[in-house]
């Protein structure tokens, strides 16, 4: 991990780097179908599925809490990761973009405890959901931009 | 002007300082609501108890739990702990003390699951101190990170 600390191994940690960027990628193109599905993209889908068909039958509390424990180690580490290779990046990048993807994905995570305290307000996790696989996706981008120069070799 | 090395890692250090608290807030829930959060109520919760007709945990359903936390859990330490010993930010006697607790409550907290359910009941004791202990060391990490990511650059 000497690369995440370390400025001057980057170079050396490109082959691995971009390696990490497509997974890191592919898992969050993963993670928005498994939203997709769960009916995540309307608010309509959002409520059935915090809420039950009916608007009766609200997932347990324990349920909630659970999310929220894989959320944070999945956003935490994911973000961690972009964040610590933008800032050893040759040309550091995307700090406001870091900051904001932080912001969108705590704000995803608190989500579902709105949804289920007020009954209601799917769209609100319409809203979050959409705003933090965006920023986080254009944060990817933009390390990859940072990290990763078009053409430019490997040093050894 | 240039800055600092650490100032240039402060805001993804102190946002995995924040994922860490969160981590252990929401542990703390779900063991208690998950498991008790008491020796008793943990060695009923694997042992099973016939008075509540609850069935014993399985080697299936331990392994399902068991099996990402061996993964997520030294990964989230060997980062944290990665992190603080490149700032510094702690002297090399506590540092290998907290890396030692670390991970020695991370594992008996994962293996004491299997113990109390195969082996003894009384050992529902070490569960919960390896959990307080694991508790207590990402709090610890986080705290070290946001102290020396906080500091004043020099």
């Amino acid at each position: 991990m000497r690369f995440l600390v370390d400025p001057g191994a980057a170079p050396r940690a490109r082959p691995a780097v971009r390696a990490w960027l497509l997974f890191a990628a592919l898992a969050l193109a993963a993670f928005a179908v498994q939203r997709a599905l769960q009916g995540g993209l309307t608010p309509g889908g959002v409520e059935a599925f915090y809420l039950g068909p009916d608007g009766t039958e609200p997932v347990a509390a324990v349920a909630l809490w659970e999310e929220l424990h894989v959320g944070a180690f999945v956003w935490g580490f994911a973000l961690f990761m972009l964040g610590a290779l933008a800032a050893a990046a040759p040309a550091p990048a995307g700090r406001g973009l870091f900051r904001a993807a932080v912001a969108a994905a705590a704000a995803d995570l608190a989500a579902p405890f709105a949804v289920v305290g007020a009954g209601g307000a799917g769209a609100l996790r319409v809203a979050t959901t959409a705003l933090a696989f965006a920023l986080v996706a254009a944060l990817l981008v933009a390390v990859a931009r940072a990290t990763v120069p078009r053409g430019a070799p490997a040093r050894d | 002007m240039t800055e600092g090395p650490l100032v240039r890692y402060r805001a993804p250090a102190l946002a995995f300082a924040g994922s860490l608290v969160l981590l252990a807030a929401t542990a703390a829930v779900l063991f208690v609501a998950k498991l008790g959060g008491t020796p008793a109520r943990l060695a009923a919760r694997y042992r099973g108890a016939e008075e509540a007709f609850r069935a014993p945990a399985t080697l299936d359903g331990l392994l399902e739990v068991a099996i990402p936390h061996l993964l997520a859990i030294p990964l989230v330490l060997f980062a944290a702990s990665h992190v603080v010993g490149w700032a510094r930010g702690v002297g090399r006697w506590t540092y290998h003390a907290l890396v030692a607790v670390s991970f020695g409550a991370a594992l008996a907290g994962v293996a004491s699951g299997f113990a109390i359910r195969f082996v003894a009941a009384e050992l529902a004791w070490v569960k919960l101190v390896a959990f307080a202990a694991l508790e207590l060391a990402l709090l610890a990490w986080a705290a070290l990170l946001a102290r020396v990511f906080l500091r004043r650059s020099p």
